[in-house]
């Protein structure tokens, strides 16, 4: 199949690379960049583990081709880290025990940034209305929104 | 954290770091260089004989490597076989390919390796077989009729297995008596449903094979379970000797149970990469997973109890028609003949029968999900404690009490053949019902009933035998696999340690816990102790792995290890401090002399040290610093709890609403509570899928109606309630610290309590909720059917 | 799960993108993508040609002119939530978004896709029908203003649009009077086992005009019936009722494994009530 040359802005840097008009960006990020944070748990939508943000917008990475994100700046879960510095999301993550075997996570991550941004200060059942596009099949969420809460509070104390 | 008191700490994960900044290694991360990539061709139908398959299209397109179909494969490639052989029960195995036949949607027909997996799915399309529709039967208990169609020919009927527990116990004593039952002042009797439903792990299976031509070898990356197992069985299904194989199991997305049986596609990337000599790489997609991994719970129960009009039990006794699916996979019947053995819980049920039958279906293969039937059998004691107290007119909690077995009465040989070891029941029911504030919430419900508002309040306790198993005992029950645990723990020159299990972590975070249990009884660091998995080539044989809730028994593995390091460890410090050995001691990382600790110690570090110079060893000792133990736990653990869930039910819609979800739990003592918590809350959310959302629909055909995740419905943020864990801990008597096995207890009572609560709540109807999943459209029938 | 193959054309202008749809036969619009992508890699849908129209810059605009509410077709439906036209000038359709997806799905998703989708489950077919909305569609030919009944009433899965057909605009008269939206699903966020959108005008007397949808049956329907038994009525809970009995009984009702044709006639007599108690109430308050 004809393959065509695609550039992303991804966690700040440009990339090209070859690639068939059909080929997802899941698929790209993954098999073309090296970025494997990006998982696939459905390919179809539901689960949210593929979750990317899109010129700072949160997306599914499965229901996009990676030609449409042709000059796009893409945020992975690799690129949250800053001078070695994590993201308070990610530290709340394994503070509040927000993770188990971490399929769901960068994705649950990339989400409750995401949420924060809209809703800096969020009530756990507005957490849980919020982040439901994304399935977590070990923690039973509970640990999961105790982390986002976390983050809130720990992002809202620095910027106060 | 400065402590070296790791076993009971909320420590934070080590797998954290990784996973956080999306650096774990799952099987689809793994691209070796020059990989090539598997899509298989699955029956689109329940039950067809194939005719022909022609292939010859696929063969020759662009970027199209192989195709396998079944006159491709090798002659000497043997099917996986069953694990759990129970006398009287049907053979079967795990083909590659469908043999003349498909007898579900799902199974695969053909596979094709090419450069990409778009690739290999448009070859796909170009696969052409001619299929000749069989009837199908989708029900278990058509399945049994006289005439029904025969799925496996060679059986000559449906039945895979008709076994009876005849209410012998493990000191082979029978109480069964068929008289007490006509004679009860009381009979119950009820018909349960559970749905078919599975663990769905996020992360799906796959697997890379890589044949090495000139070493003879085969490394295969991998999500199984049980690692050392699989490869037992791939090297004689692939005809090489073990040697030859080698499984890498990375970071897993979940693993219920699902991932430990073993795979068609296991063989057909391992058949491709032999023949082709590149990394065959196979991941299935969502749809394949949910028509191809192992499907399970599904059953039909008939109950009846016998009780003295006091809530008394006299008698349980029952069939359990076990809707197995197409063919027996790795575990054989083995859930539904936890069901029967579960049956009994908590209570004190001697006289107990119990007709555990399996039924091939036209339906996705069932075996392992966490529980492992255990849950279906909690299901069906609990619903039957609740209709027999509707009955008597007795309050839930109280017949419960009336029946339980008392802290004393342990060791509690049930009358299914398990040994209880120990627990404290009746002290789990008590502080359930006092944190849901038991009593204010039923004078709470009559007020509401009053308003429209239909709450519900239901209980369910539970045991759960953990920490597999003895393997005379597996013997016994004709499990052809060990139940043993085995660790090496080896002390480097630096005096720091790892630990090597075959133990595959799936999220529940295994290494954690190893590291917590060695460090402590080392007196080190937690950060001082590495943990090695997820290598057959490095870490201890297991024929078992990680299932069956047996953290417990590798956490003895590794103390009995770290005691055999620490009793060589005085010995060498008893030449170093010039003392006798007696009168040295071992504690937080040193070996001093007792009661001149301060003056006269020497490290672990400066112990190891020597160890590996070797200069002065006590006689009869080798160099080095390192032991190995395989610990075969002399029985199962016991793991106990109760639930109590309140919930509203909206009668106009049929939804349900939860008000509150109390657990107590008694695992024994906590390795680490943070972790405990994490498996409790992921094990009732996934009950909670099975019990209001989760299933696989057929329709009379056979045909799969739920291939996606807008069908299959899995729980999500707002689906699940908020819990409240409590515990109570009753030591297991012999294990060392006395854990137990843990991470499956979630799972057991959540789909009883629920029922029990939606039944409680609709009292006033007469509705009884003997169906899983309670689904809003299912309920609303129900509550019709009770109002017209 | 791998999309078949295609070509993929991204056009700049409209004229572009229905030539492209003129002269390929067997070609898609790609918007949102947020339907069409999951069916092409199911291979449900396999389109020889994408036609790409987020680069098209001039469709993405939300505007109230006029007491109309015009919408691109490539405007998100996330900006819908945020958008202070239609918050105020349609807030019926700002409240049924809240409903559709979740963020993310909704960053992407656009309301002109979702009514060329016209999934009988979606929200946006029977809402704008509540609200009287109607489309702009062009073709090489020219372009036509479609009521959005004619466009998806009656259609499962497809709409009265030609293959080269593009929706271009959605435009939404301001709402006048009252709204009510509820909807039942089997968990947050999916689509709907049943739903009811109703906007209710009040005038001294009582109700002086209702429009109803409902979704999640065969199509996307306007209930005339309950229109009919409402109108004229004072609104109180026994026309309420009356209103609601009859749109159970004309919802063209479907069986799936979410549910019968019974239970869902049931939800949709449940639901009626609820939307029309909340249409009523913020008619009284007009």
């Amino acid at each position: 199949m004809a393959q065509v040359a695609i550039t992303l802005n991804v966690n700040g840097r440009n990339q090209t690379t070859l690639a068939e008009p059909r080929e997802i960006l899941a698929d790209v990020l993954r098999d073309r960049l090296g970025l494997t944070g990006t998982h696939l748990g459905c390919e179809h939508g539901v689960c949210g583990a593929c979750t990317v943000l899109l010129d700072g917008e949160m997306v599914r990475s499965c229901l996009l081709f990676a030609v449409q994100a042709q000059g796009a700046e893409i945020t992975t879960i690799e690129g949250l880290e800053e001078n070695g510095e994590l993201h308070p999301m990610q530290k709340a993550f394994s503070e509040y025990h927000g993770l188990q075997c971490g399929f769901c996570t960068p994705g649950m991550i990339l989400a409750g940034i995401d949420l924060l941004k809209r809703n800096p200060d969020p009530t756990a059942e507005e957490v849980r209305d919020d982040m439901g596009g994304n399935v977590c099949r070990c923690t039973g969420y509970q640990k999961i929104v105790e982390s986002v809460l976390g983050a809130a509070r720990e992002m809202n104390e620095v910027t106060s | 954290m400065t402590t070296t008191e790791w076993i009971g700490a909320r420590a934070p994960r080590r797998e954290d770091p990784a996973l956080i900044r999306g650096r774990g290694r799952y099987v689809a991360d793994i691209n070796l260089p020059g990989t090539l990539h598997m899509a298989i061709l699955r029956s689109p139908m329940g039950h067809a004989s194939i005719n022909s398959i022609d292939a010859s299209e696929a063969r020759t397109m662009d970027g199209v490597h192989m195709v396998i179909t079944p006159d491709d494969i090798p002659d000497h490639i043997t099917q996986f076989p069953v694990v759990w052989r129970l006398p009287g029960q049907k053979d079967s195995g795990i083909p590659a390919l469908a043999e003349g036949k498909v007898r579900y949607v799902g199974e695969p027909v053909a596979a094709v390796v090419a450069d990409s997996r778009y690739a290999a799915e448009d070859a796909l399309d170009a696969i052409d077989v001619d299929y000749e529709t069989l009837d199908p039967v989708t029900d278990p208990e058509a399945a049994l009729e006289e005439g029904a169609p025969v799925i496996n020919e060679d059986w000559g009927d449906n039945v895979a297995i008709h076994h009876v527990f005849a209410g012998y116990n493990a000191l082979g004593e029978c109480h069964y008596d068929a008289e007490a039952f006509d004679n009860a002042e009381v009979t119950v009797r009820g018909r349960l449903k559970i749905g078919r439903h599975s663990g769905i792990p996020l992360e799906t299976r796959g697997i890379v094979a890589d044949w090495d031509e000139i070493h003879g070898r085969l490394t295969v990356h991998s999500e199984s379970q049980v690692a050392h197992l699989f490869r037992t069985e791939l090297a004689a299904s692939l005809g090489l000797p073990e040697t030859a194989v080698r499984v890498l199991t990375p970071n897993m997305g979940g693993g219920f149970g699902n991932k430990w049986d073993r795979y068609p596609e296991d063989l057909l990337v391992s058949i491709a990469s032999m023949e082709l000599g590149r990394p065959v790489k196979w991941i299935a997609d969502r749809r394949e997973g949910l028509m191809s991994t192992v499907h399970g719970r599904a059953q039909v129960q008939e109950w009846e109890m016998a009780l003295q009009s006091d809530g008394t039990i006299l008698g349980l006794r029952g069939k359990v028609i076990n809707d197995l699916g197409a063919h027996l996979h790795s575990v054989g019947i083995g859930p539904a003949w936890v069901t029967g053995a579960a049956a009994p819980n908590q209570y004190k049920i001697a006289n107990y029968y119990c007709n555990v039958i399996a039924a091939a279906t036209n339906k996705t293969p069932a075996s392992t999900f966490r529980g492992f039937g255990g849950p279906e059998g909690i299901f069906g004691a609990e619903r039957m404690m609740d209709k027999a107290a509707k009955r008597l007119g007795m309050d839930p909690a109280e017949i419960r009490r009336k029946n339980m077995i008392q802290p004393d009465q342990f060791p509690w040989f049930n009358a299914a053949g398990a040994v209880y070891d120990s627990g404290n029941f009746p002290a789990c029911l008590e502080k359930a019902l006092e944190a849901a504030d038991y009593d204010r919430v039923r004078a709470e419900q009559k007020e509401l009933r009053e308003q429209g508002v239909y709450r519900g309040i239901g209980i369910s306790s539970y045991i759960h035998v953990s920490g597999f198993g003895p393997s005379p005992i597996l013997g016994y029950l004709s499990y052809y696999t060990g139940g043993y645990e085995g660790s090496t723990v080896k002390v480097d020159p630096n005096g720091k340690a790892t630990v090597y299990t075959g133990m595959i972590p799936m999220g529940q975070g295994t290494e954690t816990t190893l590291a917590q249990v060695a460090a402590h009884h080392l007196g080190i660091d937690m950060a001082d102790v590495r943990v090695v998995w997820g290598d057959t080539d490095q870490t201890p044989y297991t024929g078992f792995g990680s299932a069956g809730s047996r953290s417990n028994v590798a956490a003895v593995a590794v103390i009995r290890a770290v005691e055999e390091i620490k009793a060589k460890a005085v010995r060498i410090g008893a030449g170093m401090l010039e003392a006798d050995a007696e009168d040295l001691e071992y504690a937080d990382g040193m070996v001093s002399v007792k009661g001149a600790e301060e003056m006269r110690s020497v490290s672990l570090a400066q112990v190891a040290q020597q160890a590996y110079w070797a200069h002065a060893l006590p006689e009869g000792d080798q160099p080095f610093l390192e032991a190995t133990y395989v610990y075969d736990p002399p029985n199962f653990t016991t793991a106990s709890g109760c639930h109590v869930v309140v919930l509203d039910v909206d009668t106009n819609t049929g939804r349900i609403t939860f008000r509150n979800y109390v657990i107590v739990d008694d695992c024994g003592p906590v390795i680490n509570p943070l972790l405990v918590e994490g498996q409790i809350h992921g094990g009732v959310a996934q009950a909670l899928g099975g019990a209001l959302l989760e299933e696989f629909v057929y329709d009379d055909e056979g045909q799969l109606l739920t291939t996606s995740f807008m069908d299959y419905l899995l729980p999500s943020f707002t689906d699940v309630p908020d819990m409240e864990i409590h515990h109570v801990v009753t030591p297991s008597p012999h294990t060392d610290g006395g854990f137990k096995g843990m991470g499956e207890a979630g799972t057991f009572p959540p789909g009883a309590a629920v029922a029990n609560a939606v039944t409680d709540a609709l009292s006033h109807l007469g509705v009884e909720a003997d169906e899983l999943p309670i689904t809003p459209s299912r309920l609303w029938s129900l509550i019709q059917e009770a109002t017209r | 799960m791998k999309p078949a193959a295609f070509e993929y054309h991204a056009p700049e202008s409209v004229d572009d993108a229905v030539g492209l749809l003129s002269g390929h036969e067997d070609a898609k619009v790609l918007a949102g993508g947020q339907s069409l992508v999951p069916m092409m890699s199911f291979r449900l849908a396999r389109p020889a040609g994408i036609v790409d129209i987020n680069g098209i810059s001039d469709l993405d605009y939300i505007r109230c002119e006029d007491g109309v509410v015009r919408i691109g077709a490539t405007a998100r439906q996330s900006a819908l939530e945020e958008s202070g036209e239609v918050t105020g000038c349609a807030p019926l359709l700002a409240e049924a978004t809240g409903h559709v997806g979740h963020r993310a799905i909704r960053n992407r998703g656009t309301l002109a896709g979702s009514l060329a989708h016209n999934d009988p489950a979606s929200e946006y077919p029977a809402v704008l029908m509540a609200l009287g909305a109607s489309v702009t569609a062009v073709s090489s030919g020219g372009s036509r203003v479609l009521s959005v009944e004619d466009l998806a009433g009656g259609h499962f899965l497809s709409t009265a649009l030609g293959s080269d057909e593009l929706i271009t605009e959605v435009s939404v008269p301001a709402q006048s009077g009252g709204h009510g939206f509820a909807e039942f699903s089997r968990r947050h966020g999916d689509f709907a086992v049943a739903g009811v959108a109703a906007v209710v005008s009040m005038n001294g007397s009582g109700v002086e005009s209702a429009s109803i949808a409902a979704f999640g049956g065969t199509s996307p329907a306007r209930l005339d019936e309950a229109e009919t038994a409402l109108v004229g009525s004072d609104g109180g809970s026994s026309a309420v009722a009356e209103a609601a009995a009859r749109a159970a009984s004309q919802f063209p009702a479907t069986d799936d494994i979410h549910g019968s044709a019974d239970y869902r006639r049931a939800l949709i007599d449940v639901l009626t009530r609820q939307a029309l108690q909340q249409a009523i109430a913020g008619a009284q308050e007009v």
